[in-house]
């Protein structure tokens, strides 16, 4: 078990038949029709089927299709609402203060029962990197990255910050990434 | 008569700007070139046009912040970025034998995944710039496949986020080592068809063999490290100079060149992409199960359910986020084989939870300085591929 050095064969002599230069120009376009070929049918029959995953080639159609994300995939972060219609969040301020890019800013205050929550939440989603540190700070899962990776982008900058009534999502919307988060990354076992 | 009418012509040199935007330098970088005809007799090199100041960025947050601005030195090769900031935060906190045998293989199965991903858009994107698309197209599918992977595990493609002092920030998902045999047998496929289009080519022998090479000496005191270094001729992997990670566990070969010039290093470049497939195989078969992440509250968050159940744990949280790790006054330097070379962190804590000082080494800074020597006295059109070797990335170069 250990690396050893090894030296690579540099010393690709050309034969007559690759000097002839026609012949691997035959041979290129062997690989590459096949790769047409196989694409071709793949494409016509999953058309025939109606199968989309049939097909060979890589490309999306993307507004019809769209790409089947991974269960950890980053997309816009989201605030949390609870069963009771109230907002998770306790406007504790560890987002703001983990946020490499600083684009989150709270101001907290406090119900008539004695919860807090956040007054005000603004997420500057032209500055965000998405990197998933807000979901990581939070202590009460209340900021999780979604899947949700469209109308990320506006004409207009100021468009792009998003208050508490944009960001919040019912909880059961979200169950998926709350579920894959609790078993993958902060489970106990994990540590 | 014929001479005295050479005489005649004008011939003096010709000088000529190319970039800092240039569609066949993939990246920002200027060059300064006096030409003879198309010899080039003077090259500069002018870099700096992607300076982002990730230095001073790193010294403004928490050490747990640096992740995401690692991410994009070399993006092409995140986790890579992200595996040797960790460990030179590790190295200054004095825990680098405490991480879990599981962290260690998951973060070695990334870099090499990463190693994979950043060679297949060096070689498909130099190929695209010497004519072949079709080389291009292949190699980009299995960089997708790959990054695929990476995603699956990650939650992005380029800015993975994926690793953390003293651990990881997720466990790899159910089936990834299925995942992964499916995507490498598609992989090896179009290796081959790649290796067959290109390797035996006329065209691109004539592009490729003797043009930008380097001595031995020359390269060793240019600073080279990585693939170019080896393709020179020089036996130097930090993998198995000083092995860190799991590398001392698994089997593998490193390439070595004999000349220094562009088809070596070609060359070395196709055998690593087998040689990473090769040690994250093994590392899938000998990966150990149990925690990712080390057993330490003030180096690593402890889990939220800890969190919602112990005082002492969500103040633990609290303070690690609000004022970072709290890391001992020192300094330490490490080294990891990046995908173009040594990539070091080299970090100064003057005590606290944010670095004093954050300096990289980026591996294409020293590649970059030496282009000028490789190219001058040959053509203008050995620039492309010398600098497609080169494989400068503006993110690591110009910080």
């Amino acid at each position: 078990m250990a690396a050893n050095y090894k030296k690579v064969n540099r010393g690709v002599t050309l034969t007559l038949w690759e000097r002839l230069y026609v012949m691997e120009v035959l041979r290129g376009i062997i690989i590459t029709g096949r790769h047409f070929i196989r694409n071709w049918v793949s494409t016509f029959r999953s058309y025939m089927s109606g199968n989309p995953a049939g097909r060979g080639i890589m490309t999306i159609y993307y507004p019809e299709e769209k790409p089947v994300l991974p269960e950890a995939y980053r997309g816009r972060p989201m605030l949390v609402r609870a069963v009771d219609g109230k907002e998770k969040c306790v406007a504790c301020g560890l987002c703001e203060v983990a946020c490499p890019a600083k684009c989150i800013t709270i101001v907290g205050a406090m119900r008539p029962d004695g919860t807090r929550y956040p007054e005000t939440y603004m997420l500057d989603g032209a500055v965000c990197i998405f990197c998933g540190l807000c979901e990581e700070a939070c202590p009460e899962e209340a900021i999780v990255m979604t899947h949700n990776y469209e109308g990320l982008v506006e004409y207009d900058r100021s468009q792009m910050l998003y208050g508490k009534e944009a960001l919040l999502v019912p909880e059961e919307k979200l169950k998926g990434r709350l579920d894959y988060i609790r078993r993958r990354m902060y489970n106990k076992c994990n540590y | 008569m014929e001479n005295k009418n050479r005489l005649d012509l004008n011939t003096e040199l010709m000088v000529l700007n190319m970039g800092p935007s240039h569609p066949a330098t993939h990246g920002t970088v200027r060059f300064f070139l006096k030409l003879d005809g198309e010899k080039v007799v003077h090259m500069e090199t002018e870099i700096g046009y992607l300076h982002r100041g990730f230095e001073k960025h790193c010294e403004n947050g928490t050490w747990t912040q640096a992740f995401p601005f690692t991410d994009r030195l070399n993006y092409c090769s995140a986790p890579q970025n992200n595996v040797a900031y960790a460990l030179a935060v590790e190295k200054l906190l004095g825990v680098t034998d405490k991480v879990p045998p599981r962290a260690v293989y998951i973060r070695t199965i990334m870099c090499e995944l990463s190693r994979m991903a950043d060679h297949y858009t060096n070689l498909g994107a130099a190929t695209l710039e010497l004519g072949a698309l079709t080389a291009f197209i292949y190699f980009v599918e299995a960089r997708e496949l790959t990054w695929d992977l990476i995603e699956s595990v990650c939650g992005a493609r380029l800015t993975s986020n994926y690793i953390r002092v003293g651990g990881l920030a997720s466990d790899l998902p159910e089936g990834f080592a299925a995942r992964v045999k499916e995507v490498f047998a598609k992989n090896r496929v179009f290796w081959d068809e790649f290796d067959k289009l290109l390797t035996h080519n006329r065209i691109f022998l004539d592009r490729m063999r003797d043009t930008g090479g380097i001595s031995r000496a020359d390269a060793i005191s240019y600073a080279f490290t990585g693939p170019c270094l080896r393709a020179a001729g020089v036996e130097y992997d930090v993998r198995k100079a000083f092995p860190y990670l799991a590398y001392r566990d698994v089997d593998f070969d490193i390439p070595i060149g004999t000349t220094g010039d562009n088809f070596d290093r070609y060359l070395v470049r196709m055998e690593e992409i087998k040689q990473s497939m090769r040690i994250v195989e093994q590392c899938l078969l000998q990966l150990p199960s149990g925690p990712i992440n080390i057993n330490d509250a003030s180096v690593r968050n402890p889990s939220k359910e800890d969190g919602k159940t112990y005082m002492e744990s969500m103040i633990f949280h609290f303070k690690n986020t609000i004022e970072g790790i709290q890391v001992p006054k020192g300094e330490a330097y490490v080294a990891t084989e990046g995908t173009n070379g040594e990539v070091g962190f080299y970090l100064v804590s003057q005590g606290g939870g944010k670095p004093w000082k954050c300096r990289v080494r980026p591996p294409c800074f020293a590649l970059t300085q030496a282009i000028g020597h490789m190219c001058t006295g040959h053509y203008l059109s050995d620039i492309i591929p010398t600098f497609d070797m080169i494989n400068l990335i503006g993110g690591e170069c110009d910080r």
